[in-house]
């Protein structure tokens, strides 16, 4: 068979594209040019390739382009609102909870999920729900914190 | 990477058992795909046609009658631990479903792929061996259910026929006193023993014989003999002891990196004593 | 000490936690690594792997692997033989053969190179490679290695081109022997051995380990007019431009090699990976190549050396050592890498930083048909610790003596030498220990808790030779031009507030372009803790350059002597008039303009002395154990990050905190196995990482700050050394626990259940 015409709202913007049933939504994702969506493990334990797919975080590693079709998917790159940054950015950054970065796009859309369905998680809920991300440069303790600091700048700002 | 396949969406059972009759062992049911894709990009397995059931309305639901919890086979790990039906009626299996993987295999992956795959450390084969869970399948013959013990068959085996498909996992439930229990021990990616316990327990004593449930450990969940526990003291320390016994006499460990035989069934029996403790901790 | 730097006003930009350089690139996903970046025309290339651990190549058929659709070329070793290149890489011997020439080494070795417009068509073709072996004798075990019938895997050695800084190892070497070190000093060993109060005797082991940078090896090559260009994730950007210079027969000005942000180094990346094979496959096809391994290929690629320790160490009845004798023999995989330099830093850094009047060590790194071993966080040190701190707890416990205070009878002082001819030592390791237990809490009083802690100096840096180069602009705003990577470390954000230190001007008009051989300037490596002391003093030469060079220009522009011109922040001041770089540029020039300064240091003056400086390892931790399961937790993990100044204390806290989880993870899950000839466990699905649930209860990082280094303010290096006492820690917090030492990591817990059952019947 050839491509199926899928039609997906990615990052905020609706895009209709012609896929093959086989393509990964990390290939799609990164072969539209939004490189930030890492590659690491291929095999969903690293969460480096965290996307998320109607609001669910996905490994965008083992999940077919097609179930994007006419779901709403959002990479790292869709947090930013300009240059404004979303308040998990500006947590990440000023806890200093990344060092060389790889693991960071897929720490940080996994978070907002997570703020999403829990906007005042303690440090155990944080933990639990980002188990799934691994982090080999900075010990963990730094992105705890920048997440709960998030969710104090998210509680304040409502 | 994935080699090429094409995915045919069925909007109905019928549909997806006609599919299954026309492209036979060329074709993969396929939900979640977190087992299944990652086999195909493993190189363990691979399949030319993929059968999609997750446009099959009737596949996504969960529903409860007075007393059965029936999954719909499409409903994710995500979607059951958050499920207001599964909250009322059988709370300690939405807390499985919340321990299992991780929160992003949650997200896509369903139960009733976890348990066509049958990988054997996985967790929630023992609660519904232990509950006495059946799978509802539909074919070409029509429809039937097996009880998990006859539709796990061995490791990444199981009964399920040429042309089937899993709609559903349905679950006894249990009358209101009884209590469950379920417990593991992992530090690699999947479980390396699991222990479901369900009971009644009334002034510390079992009322009837617990049934307790090793998974994870074994090339498929076993069940433990417990025939001899009826009306036993729970909080004994010779009970406790007597039903680890029991549980490490009912499995044989795979050995593997995440430890030895010895290693295993010793966990065996210490985690189907955490079991037990499990259900004494819990008020009826 | 101080858990929080409390920032004097004796500097303005440097001592304070600026944020990071590149954290709105990171946070936002728009940073670039070399495995994002693509050009036009670009074609995909995958390697076809050996299926034999040991054996002869006896033909390869790539016929119907070259008419797959989309292939372009598929290439062997041959090829490369054939065109007249140099086929083999390797920085200390020449003996890494890009793809492999007659031979094969061990299971998953590069064999052949399918190039396609595809990554999916290139593939599928690789599939259709058939490779023909002749099975050879297989050695997987380094002292099955050294047996006299083991089969010989190198029976004719590379040539030898490392230079003063990397060649250490001895000639000569017999069999399979890939390197080997001796160090010792004192009198009769054997006599202070009959003499001692107590012997120390044990065998230790430490596992074999997969670094696990979640950025893969990758590169992406071209020829660009002949002139050879590579992005890859290199830490050592100038040592991968030296091998491809060597490769190709071009000039080191024809080479360029670029590392934009690096997805984790930790040493893994250190020295050529895929650079040579990627650059082959575009010279063959005239096409830019990009090839990017993944998780499973990358272990297959590099992968750090397990270790056997036979130690023995003597005490008098105070607790004082007379002697230590270590006899190390490390499993270093296939081909040579860096193991010359591991060995003799093992060798270096078993004993601990101890007054030992009679010393002998003897490490032996060995040819294995295993993955080839390099570089990798702790860099021998680790491997010592597990018999020589591990030594020291068991001494302790033997000669009920604190084992606290029996290091604190042994340690050196500040600026006593240690190691006879090298640098005396620059900490003050009593204060250090002693800050470090009483955040412990030690000896600790909770029931079932156990601590264990370590104290390391580790001779790093590796060879100062670094050079940087300032730009100031007309508007006064600053370019910082250095060959050192990022690799998640810091070293851009370091850099630049030393930069705007010495300059005086704010941090934020600092920019840093670097890690890229055609445009920045010489950096000899990015690794060994190094970047702060050693390119960080050739960034304040450059500075200092870059003032003078503004001094001559502002004497010419304003027509005053020198000694009437002062410098200020950003500018200078003459005749009582301050005028910035800027002003004073533009004043020169007439219109716009720049200056340019330029610093280099070397193994002189300051760093004259080898080692350049000791990085501090002084870690300890407290346990708990779940007795039915043998589950480790850990409580409480602290960290004394001794760095002389902490330029950046946050940055410095992140290497410690990551330091030692790595640590972690080698004292209780991380172990690569092999099974048979194969790795059982290529990939991090079953080689466990640390992970969040791992995080300790409590985490206390401090430091010290004695302003004893010889980097800039005093600064010494971090990053290595706050994991190198993990491993023994854990095992010495056992020992003290059940009554029985183990000597072996990791302690899974299974391994810790076992030393349980040990100690009951015991």
């Amino acid at each position: 068979m050839g491509k199926r015409e899928i039609e997906l709202r990615l990052n905020g913007v609706e895009r209709r594209l012609e896929v093959e049933d086989q393509v990964l939504l990390i290939e799609l994702v990164r072969g539209l040019g939004l490189v930030g969506t890492k590659l690491s493990c291929d095999t969903q334990v690293c969460g480096a390739c965290t996307v998320l797919l109607d609001g669910r975080p996905v490994s965008s590693c083992t999940t077919l382009a097609i179930e994007a079709d006419g779901k709403p998917v959002e990479t790292i790159e869709g947090l930013a609102d300009g240059t404004k940054l979303h308040p998990l950015q500006e947590a990440f950054i000023d806890r200093f909870a990344f060092q060389c970065g790889y693991c960071t796009p897929g720490m940080i859309v996994s978070a907002k999920a997570l703020l999403e369905a829990r906007p005042d998680p303690d440090a155990p809920a944080v933990r639990h729900w980002m188990e799934g991300n691994i982090c080999r440069c900075s010990g963990y303790q730094t992105i705890v914190d920048a997440v709960l600091d998030a969710a104090d700048r998210m509680r304040s700002a409502r | 990477m994935l080699r090429r396949f094409d995915v045919h969406r069925a909007t109905s059972v019928k549909e997806a058992v006609r599919l299954r009759q026309m492209l036979g062992e060329d074709a993969a049911v396929y939900a979640g795909g977190t087992e299944l894709l990652l086999a195909m990009k493993l190189g363990v397995a691979r399949w030319p046609h993929l059968i999609d059931v997750k446009p099959i309305a009737s596949l996504r639901e969960i529903t409860a009658t007075k007393d059965t919890l029936r999954i719909g086979a499409t409903a994710t790990h995500w979607d059951i631990e958050r499920d207001t039906v599964v909250a009322k009626t059988l709370p300690a299996f939405a807390r499985l479903e919340a321990s299992v993987a991780n929160v992003r295999v949650r997200a896509a992956g369903t139960l009733a792929g976890n348990l066509a795959f049958a990988e054997p450390h996985a967790d929630p084969p023992a609660l519904l061996l232990a509950l006495g869970g059946r799978v509802v399948l539909e074919g070409g013959a029509g429809s039937r259910s097996l009880p998990i013990a006859d539709f796990i068959t061995g490791m990444y085996q199981t009964a399920i026929a040429a042309d089937e498909i899993i709609v559903a996992i349905e679950v006894p439930l249990p009358a209101s006193d009884v209590r469950i229990a379920y417990v593991k021990f992992q530090i690699l990616e999947r479980p390396s023993v699991g222990v479901a316990a369900v009971a009644t327990v009334r002034d510390g004593r079992f009322v009837g014989a617990p049934t307790v449930v090793v998974g994870a450990v074994d090339e498929m969940a076993r069940a433990v003999p417990t025939a001899q526990f009826a009306g036993a003291d729970a909080r004994a320390a010779g009970t406790r002891d007597a039903i680890a016994e029991a549980a490490r006499g009912a499995v044989e460990p795979t050995a593997d990196l995440a430890g030895s035989v010895e290693y295993k069934r010793h966990l065996v029996g210490v985690f189907a004593q955490r079991a037990v403790d499990s259900l004494l901790a819990q008020a009826s | 000490m101080s858990a929080e730097h409390g920032g004097t006003t004796e500097h303005r930009v440097v001592g304070t936690s600026a944020r990071r350089a590149d954290g709105i690139a990171k946070v936002t996903g728009s940073a670039r690594y070399a495995v994002d970046l693509s050009v036009p025309g670009m074609a995909h290339a995958v390697v076809v792997r050996s299926t034999r651990a040991h054996a002869r190549i006896a033909g390869i058929e790539r016929d119907a692997a070259a008419a797959s659709p989309g292939v372009i070329r598929v290439l062997t070793g041959d090829d490369l033989l054939a065109a007249g290149l140099t086929p083999y890489y390797g920085h200390v011997v020449l003996d890494h053969p890009v793809l492999a020439i007659e031979r094969v080494r061990f299971h998953g070795e590069p064999v052949a190179l399918v190039i396609a417009e595809t990554k999916r068509e290139a593939a599928e073709a690789a599939e259709l490679v058939e490779v023909a072996y002749e099975e050879l004798p297989v050695v997987i075990d380094a002292h099955d290695a050294l047996k006299p019938d083991a089969p010989n895997l190198h029976e004719r050695r590379g040539e030898r081109v490392g230079d003063e800084g990397m060649d250490e190892g001895e000639g000569g070497l017999a069999t399979n022997i890939c390197a080997i070190a001796r160090v010792g000093w004192g009198g009769d060993i054997e006599d202070a051995f009959t003499k001692a109060h107590l012997v120390v005797e044990g065998e230790y082991r430490y596992p074999m380990l997969y670094g696990y940078a979640m950025e893969p090896y990758n590169a992406l090559a071209f020829f660009d007019q002949g002139d050879l260009v590579v992005y890859s994730s290199a830490q050592h950007v100038y040592m991968v431009r030296r091998d491809l210079a060597r490769m190709f027969h071009l000039p080191l000005a024809r080479v360029r090699v670029s590392a934009p942000y690096v997805g984790g180094g930790y040493g893994t990346k250190s020295y050529t990976k895929v650079e040579g094979m990627t650059a082959a496959a575009a010279f063959f096809t005239g096409r830019p190549v990009k090839l990017d391994l993944s998780v499973e290929e990358a272990i297959l690629t590099t992968r750090s050396a397990a270790a056997h320790i036979r130690a023995r160490s003597a005490f008098t009845k105070d607790g004082l050592l007379l002697a230590r004798d270590f006899d190390i023999v490390m499993n270093s995989g296939a081909y040579t890498d860096n193991t010359p330099l591991v060995n003799s830093k093992t060798a270096n850094r078993c004993f601990g930083p101890y007054r030992i009047p009679a010393l002998r060590v003897l490490a032996r790194s060995v040819f294995t048909n295993t993955v080839p071993s390099s570089s990798l966080r702790g860099f021998g040190a680790p491997q010592g610790n597990i018999a020589g701190e591990l030594q020291m707890d068991e001494a302790a416990a033997k000669l009920g003596i604190d084992p606290v205070e029996l290091r604190l009878r042994n340690l050196v002082g500040p600026g006593e030498e240690f190691m006879p001819g090298k640098r005396p030592l620059d900490a003050d390791l009593k204060d250090d220990l002693r800050c470090l237990s009483a955040a412990l809490e030690w000896p600790g009083a909770t029931a079932g808790h156990s601590i264990g802690l370590g104290v390391s100096a580790s001779d790093a840096g590796a060879y100062p030779t670094s050079t940087a180069a300032v730009r100031i602009h007309s508007d006064t705003s600053i370019t910082l031009f250095t060959g050192s990577t990022e690799l998640g470390q810091g070293s851009r954000t370091v850099l630049a507030q030393i930069v705007a230190e010495e300059l005086g001007v704010p941090l934020e008009s600092v920019s840093v372009i670097n890690g890229d051989t055609g445009v920045v300037t010489y950096e000899r490596t990015t690794g060994a803790s190094r970047t702060t002391t050693i390119t960080g003093r050739a960034v304040q030469e450059a500075c200092r350059d870059a003032r003078r060079r503004v001094r001559e220009l502002a004497v010419q522009a304003l027509s005053v002597a020198s000694g009437e011109i002062e410098d200020t922040a950003g500018g200078v001041r003459a005749k009582g008039k301050e005028l910035s770089y800027g002003e004073v540029i533009e004043k020169w020039f007439g219109a716009g303009g720049e200056v340019l300064g330029h610093g280099a240091v070397r193994r002189a003056e300051g760093f004259a002395k080898m080692p350049p400086f000791y990085e501090i390892g002084c870690s300890g931790l407290e346990l708990t154990v779940d007795r039915e399961t043998g589950q480790v937790h850990v409580t409480k993990l602290t960290t004394v990050g001794d760095v002389g100044f902490a330029i950046n204390p946050a940055l410095v806290h992140g290497q410690d905190a990551g330091a030692a989880m790595m640590g972690m993870g080698a004292a209780l899950h991380e172990e690569l196995v092999y099974d048979g000839e194969q790795l059982a466990n290529p990939n991090v699905v079953d080689y466990r990482v640390p992970r969040f649930s791992d995080i300790p209860d409590q985490l206390i990082h401090l430091l010290a700050e004695r302003r004893d280094g010889s980097g800039p303010y005093g600064a010494k290096g971090a990053g290595e050394g706050a994991g190198n006492t993990i491993g023994s820690s854990v095992a010495s917090a056992l020992g003290r626990l059940f009554g029985v030492f183990p000597h072996q990591l990791p302690m899974t817990p299974e391994r810790v259940w076992r030393l349980m059952r040990e100690a009951k019947r015991e």
